[in-house]
């Protein structure tokens, strides 16, 4: 190896060092813009006691985007509001028993299934449980087939 | 006395434009002007040739850089202030009303024009060697002049405001493996809430203006590296092959020693390359002196005017029609129908059919195509007549976007079915 070759293979090394440098750099800035504090609204939250919720209409609470369905005298389950095409917040409507979206039109029946519409999956069942001091606390991290119910005993 | 004039000439330096060499030394020695050559053609200043569209975009993003700035001495970027001062610069500050029709006409103007500015661009074959370089700088400046709308979309924090946002990001959020990821970073979120807020504001207000205006230099650089504006088609032969005996032309280089003294020599070899660069043998070499013009007056009247016509319809619009603004943002009710920002409406309207291919996929490959045009079209023929097929396809995606937008704006009523527009809803 002459020393002209000797050096020029340094300073591909050193070159590349720098290419790594840079790119782990860049790896540390993309992760400087991702959120690590959240002020959102919780995604696990108490909605309130079971007499809130009338029997029949799934009613809707606003702050968290989520309907409380009570489909049964003792039976509670919660829908999201979100519509899986893009995020706009559905309506529910009694006349047909059906959830509307605003956007562009997905309709879902009472269940969550996608009647019409661009949107690619049924809304989302969450997990309900009974908290210690009584109330309903809705888990959103939890997704739950649509036919797991808290059943509340009286 | 002598001391006034002592400080005239510091700030003039150049002899009377009434002179040759005083209307070279404007040019050359001026920071702002000497983006322009001392000497023009005429035809690039046809009216019927550039529109001026290029131009016009730059005076709107001058007007814009203004007139945002003076919004932010009283909007604060939270969501418990940025209606409020909405309001407040509607209906307290003098002018607040004015300044920010003027910022909001502005920004949908620039989107036009600039999309026109590119169609005139690909029209007529401007894009083509050498150029290739500064049509890639122009499809990200298109990009960005949308970005900025996109995000100064969101900061009136109304229920426009949030459910557009709301919705384009989720559109974005269709693209695979990036999507969700990109949207979370962006909303610093997983909804458009006060974080959203302060990243659109820092993108809106610092980081998009900044790149933009490096782009903007950029842009206007290579205009000058690629030898000047591209010759009108219709004037091609007369470029290509100037008529046998006849030079480049070259005005007698004045080198009269400078009055000034000491400034002399740096001075006039300023002057002498400037003229070297009217016959630099990049350029289109001229057949004629007779086309040939000073850019003072010649350039800078004509610039001038532009300005004063796009400022003078931008007053008018501004104090005409009053920018929207509806209730505060409520992210519990969707208003209906729930819209994009219009130039975004022709997406919408896909997504409306499927969200990855509509929403992702064809913008995706209108940009790639965009984007590659100047490298696989390596024909060297730029008269329109000449490439009737990519004028033909180029109008028709362009015309396909427009009736798309024209629908997802006037024909989509509540819960996006098709109605007429004059019917009430
Ligand atoms: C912020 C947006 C933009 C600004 C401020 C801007 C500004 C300008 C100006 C002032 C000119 C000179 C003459 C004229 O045509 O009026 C020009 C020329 C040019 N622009 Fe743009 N432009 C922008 C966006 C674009 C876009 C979107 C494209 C294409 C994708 C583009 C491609 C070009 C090319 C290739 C030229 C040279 C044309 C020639 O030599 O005939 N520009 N631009
Ligand atoms: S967001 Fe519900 S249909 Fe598009």
């Amino acid at each position: 190896m002459n020393r002209r070759s000797f050096f020029f293979s340094w300073a591909k090394a050193g070159a590349a060092a720098l290419w790594t440098a840079g790119i782990a750099g860049t790896a540390a800035a993309v992760k400087f813009f991702q959120p690590m504090v959240s002020y959102e609204p919780p995604l696990s939250f108490k909605a309130g006691v079971p007499e809130d919720f009338p029997v029949g209409t799934p009613t809707l609470l606003p702050e968290e985007n989520t309907f409380i369905v009570r489909d049964r005298e003792r039976g509670f389950r919660a829908c999201s509001a979100v519509c899986t095409h893009l995020g706009c917040t559905v309506r529910w409507s009694s006349g047909d028993q059906r959830f509307y979206c605003p956007c562009h039109g997905s309709v879902y029946d009472a269940e969550g299934k996608v009647i019409d519409g661009p949107a690619p999956r049924p809304l989302d069942w969450y997990e309900v449980t009974m908290a210690k001091d009584g109330q309903l606390q809705v888990d959103k991290h939890r997704v739950v087939p649509r036919d797991k119910r808290l059943i509340v005993e009286s | 006395m002598k001391l006034l004039r002592d400080i005239w000439r510091s700030y003039r330096r150049r002899d009377s434009v009434a002179t040759t060499k005083g209307k070279l030394q404007l040019v050359v020695h001026s920071l702002w002007l000497h983006i322009h050559p001392a000497k023009v053609h005429r035809s690039h200043f046809r009216l019927t040739y550039t529109w001026y569209l290029g131009f016009v975009s730059f005076y709107l993003f001058l007007i814009l850089v203004a007139t945002g700035v003076a919004l932010m001495f009283y909007y604060r970027p939270t969501t418990a202030f940025a209606y409020q001062d909405m309001k407040d610069l509607e209906f307290a500050v003098f002018l607040g009303k004015f300044t920010r029709n003027m910022h909001r006409w502005g920004a949908h103007a620039m989107i036009i024009v600039v999309v026109l500015h590119m169609y005139r661009v690909y029209f007529t074959g401007s894009y083509k060697k050498p150029r290739q370089l500064n049509w890639v700088i122009g499809v990200a400046l298109l990009l960005l002049t949308l970005l900025l709308s996109f995000t100064g979309y969101l900061l009136p924090w109304d229920q426009l405001a949030f459910w557009a946002i709301t919705v384009g990001t989720a559109i974005g959020a269709y693209t695979p493996w990036l999507g969700p990821k990109g949207r979370e970073i962006l909303l610093g979120g997983h909804t458009v809430g006060d974080a959203a807020l302060i990243r659109f504001y820092v993108l809106h207000c610092v980081a998009l203006p900044t790149l933009t205006t490096l782009l903007i230099m950029l842009h206007f650089w290579r205009i000058r590296k690629d030898g000047g504006l591209s010759p009108p088609p219709s004037n091609l032969r007369e470029f290509e092959s100037p008529a046998p005996g006849t030079r480049p032309v070259a005005v007698a280089i004045p080198v009269a020693p400078h009055p000034g003294g000491t400034a002399t020599s740096a001075s006039a070899r300023a002057v002498a390359v400037a003229l070297e660069e009217v016959s630099e043998a990049r350029a289109p070499r001229y057949a004629e002196d007779k086309d040939i013009a000073f850019s003072y007056p010649f350039a800078f009247y004509r610039e001038g005017i532009a300005f004063l016509i796009t400022f003078a319809l931008m007053i008018v619009a501004a104090m005409y029609w009053n920018a929207p603004l509806e209730e505060l943002a409520n992210p519990a009710k969707t208003p209906n129908p729930s819209k994009a920002p219009w130039y975004f409406l022709g997406v919408q309207e896909l997504v409306s059919y499927s969200a990855l291919i509509g929403g992702v996929v064809a913008p995706a490959l209108m940009v790639i195509a965009l984007l590659v045009i100047p490298y696989l079209d390596t024909r060297d023929v730029r008269a329109p007549s000449k490439r009737k097929w990519g004028i033909w396809i180029f109008t028709l995606v362009t015309l396909a976007n427009v009736v798309f937008i024209v629908i997802g704006t006037f024909f989509r009523g509540e819960g996006w079915k098709l109605v007429w527009p004059w019917a009430s809803p």
